[in-house]
């Protein structure tokens, strides 16, 4: 019926136990080898035996004395801790995680977000001690239908987030072997200069006649140059490498989202260098060129929303925008 | 000349990614930093009185203006007749990534959108110069999540000192367009292009466009639909327009019926955008400093934000591309010959 769950790393967390009885048909390990206890929904154990011989023809009402829930063979599902009412809580937060999955972003403030959780948590309590359990089905049956969309959302949401995650984990991984991988590679070209460099004294010494030491000494600084000139790039390049995967992992799903700012750029507006007059002002600027604006006799230039102000502001603000900066020096 | 060809030398053509009524967009790099570049090609040659207008006005203001939400122009340089504009290299626009239905997008990434738009959007009216086309089209995303407004070639800039000038009410993609330039009205300002913002928010809460007609008039007819009548009181001298003609009377109905999933700040940001007196409309300016935007959930940082791989195949340059250059080629060692004898 059920396979033995596995966790990632391959080991079975099925909880199991040398005396294990079923308490239907009480027959126990030393009976039967093979006894594997299930759990149904109202958290009672049986044997898989019982389960078939009881359910294979449809419901039926759970032979523990004084339960009778109406059971069905595929609700059964395997044990994990060996304590039933942890068995039970897990099960119940499970659940109560799928329909009550709201985030602090869904609520104006901080207050309301609490009051949630607090409600939730009321609600698991309830569920896990048998408390109202009526009241508290019909709470969350009213909150799946009243935030079906906001539920959906943010199942997709934490889709998201688990899929990032793994992403950048795999990131992480693929760099640090590459650094690995070129830090070997390092490793053997040292270990091959080395055994060239003693190829180098030896050859050296069989076949010229200078001095004996100064030959090795020669050979040595040489070699010592070239390994350093070979180590130096190999550096910049892992510390370049190593800057630009920090510079993707801060553009990608990790950066923080702040408060918003209204401009982005040092814009200065200028606006102690002048006070701007307005058309309906008691002595508007003297502009004879926009008298028909002014009087606007058709209100075309309203119902448009042409505003001569802005006409005004442009000039003045050219007029001023550039006081600040110094002119350029005359040689340039 | 000297300074042109060494320009032109500079920007490396790699594939073709686009091709318009008047321009071929290339993708490009540069030859040195291998900085990757779109090359908008203009095709000269057709235009028997001179260089088109829209490519004029994308120099002109592109030329001056610099800001992290505006799209930038690299650089300029003409190679034989054609005159080619080096842009930022912006894979996909936000078009594209409404209509990704794989997406669900979060209150707070259609704020962050709303905010990088204004932002630009404010830069260009602070310097005088009205954009007349926005659309989330020209709405173009990098690579870094960051939002762009690209496409200047409908751009104007505004508060003539002569208020005898016209200007043209033919502006604007219909859906997104105001009803004042509906109207055909000559003298408008700042307030055309936040109809178009109101639009594309409505546009980004509702993943279709908000109001769509069919032809100008039916344009008007939609809009006064979804947004009621305006009477005399609400937006004084509309009835003297040029092109007023009475539509009939609709009812208003309150946003909030269609927009069910926004917060009352959306919906109050929503309704100043489409404010019918122009001069009362909610400024760029403004509304960045809306409640919407400091009310909680903060914007989504840009990097978080919804994106589409590039869907626009890249096409390798073909024999043809290389054709026409090749016969100008030809045709002006010709003439210098011929010139010669």
């Amino acid at each position: 019926m059920h396979t033995p769950v596995k966790d990632p790393t391959g080991k079975t967390t099925e909880y199991r136990d040398e005396n294990d009885t079923c308490p239907v048909c009480k027959s126990d390990r030393f009976l039967n080898k093979n006894l594997r206890l299930l759990v149904s929904p109202c958290y009672h154990r049986m044997c898989e035996g019982c389960i078939d011989r009881i359910f294979t023809l449809g419901p039926a009402p759970c032979p523990i004395p004084g339960c009778g829930t109406i059971l069905r063979k595929m609700q059964f599902i395997h044990q994990t801790f060996e304590d039933l009412t942890v068995e039970k809580e897990v099960g119940v937060r499970r659940r109560i995680a799928k329909e009550f999955n709201k985030r602090r972003q869904d609520f104006q403030d901080l207050r309301s977000y609490n009051d949630y959780l607090e409600m939730v948590e009321d609600i698991t309590f309830n569920l896990i001690n048998n408390i109202k359990v009526r009241e508290t089905e019909e709470l969350i049956e009213k909150n799946r239908r009243e935030n079906a969309a906001l539920i959906e959302l943010n199942i997709q949401r934490d889709e998201r987030d688990v899929s990032s995650l793994q992403e950048e984990e795999a990131r992480e991984r693929r760099d640090r072997e590459q650094r690995a991988a070129e830090l070997r590679m390092m490793e053997e070209e040292e270990k091959f200069e080395k055994e060239r460099e003693k190829q180098a004294i030896i050859d050296g010494l069989a076949t010229s006649n200078t001095d004996a030491d100064r030959l090795v000494a020669k050979t040595r600084a040489e070699a010592a140059k070239r390994s350093q000139a070979r180590r130096r790039p190999d550096i910049s390049n892992l510390l370049s490498s190593s800057t630009t995967t920090s510079y993707n992992n801060t553009r990608n799903t990790f950066a923080k989202d702040e408060p918003h700012v209204p401009f982005t750029d040092d814009w200065d507006d200028c606006h102690d260098r002048f006070s701007l007059r307005l058309p309906g002002d008691q002595s508007p600027y003297y502009d004879p060129t926009t008298i028909e604006v002014r009087k606007d006799v058709e209100g075309k230039y309203r119902a448009g929303g042409y505003m001569l102000e802005e006409v005004w502001e442009r000039a003045l603000r050219s007029a001023v925008m550039a006081l600040d900066i110094t002119p350029l020096p005359e040689d340039e | 000349m000297e300074l042109n060809d060494q320009t032109m030398r500079s920007w490396i053509k790699e594939a073709k990614v686009g091709e318009g009524t008047y321009a071929v967009v290339y993708r490009g790099r540069h030859a040195v930093t291998g900085r990757p570049v779109a090359i908008k090609k203009i095709k000269i040659g057709q235009f028997k009185d001179g260089l088109d207008m829209s490519a004029i006005r994308e120099v002109k203001y592109l030329r001056e203006l610099q800001h992290p939400n505006v799209i930038e122009l690299v650089d300029v340089f003409s190679a034989k007749t054609n005159l080619n504009l080096v842009l930022e290299f912006l894979d996909s626009d936000l078009e594209v990534v409404i209509k990704d239905r794989s997406h669900v997008f979060l209150p707070a990434d259609i704020k962050s959108w709303m905010a990088m738009t204004l932002r630009g959007l404010e830069f260009c009216h602070r310097n005088w110069i009205l954009h007349r086309d926005l659309k989330p089209n020209n709405l173009l995303i990098a690579s870094d999540g960051q939002l762009k407004i690209a496409d200047f070639g409908l751009a104007r800039d505004f508060a003539d000192p002569n208020p005898g000038f016209k200007m043209t009410w033919q502006v604007i993609t219909r859906w997104y367009r105001p009803p004042e330039l509906l109207f055909g009205c000559r003298h408008y300002s700042t307030a055309v292009d936040m109809w178009s913002v109101g639009t594309i928010f409505a546009e980004l809460m509702l993943r279709v466009p908000y109001m769509a007609g069919d032809s100008d008039l039916d344009q008007i007819k939609t809009i006064f639909r979804a947004l009621g009548t305006p009477t005399e009181e609400e937006w004084p001298g509309h009835t003297k327009l040029p092109n007023y003609v009475n539509i009939g009377q609709f009812p208003k109905s309150p946003l909030n019926l269609l927009f069910t999933a926004a917060s009352s700040e959306a919906l109050d940001l929503l309704a100043k955008c489409f404010i019918y007196e122009p001069r009362r409309r909610i400024t760029a300016k403004e509304g960045l400093h809306h409640p919407y935007f400091f009310a909680l959930p903060h914007p989504t940082h840009p990097s978080k934000l919804p994106k589409v791989a590039p869907t626009t195949k890249a096409k390798p340059l073909q024999v043809d591309d290389y054709e026409d250059d090749m016969q100008t080629e030809i045709k002006t060692t010709y003439r210098e010959k011929r010139d010669k004898v």
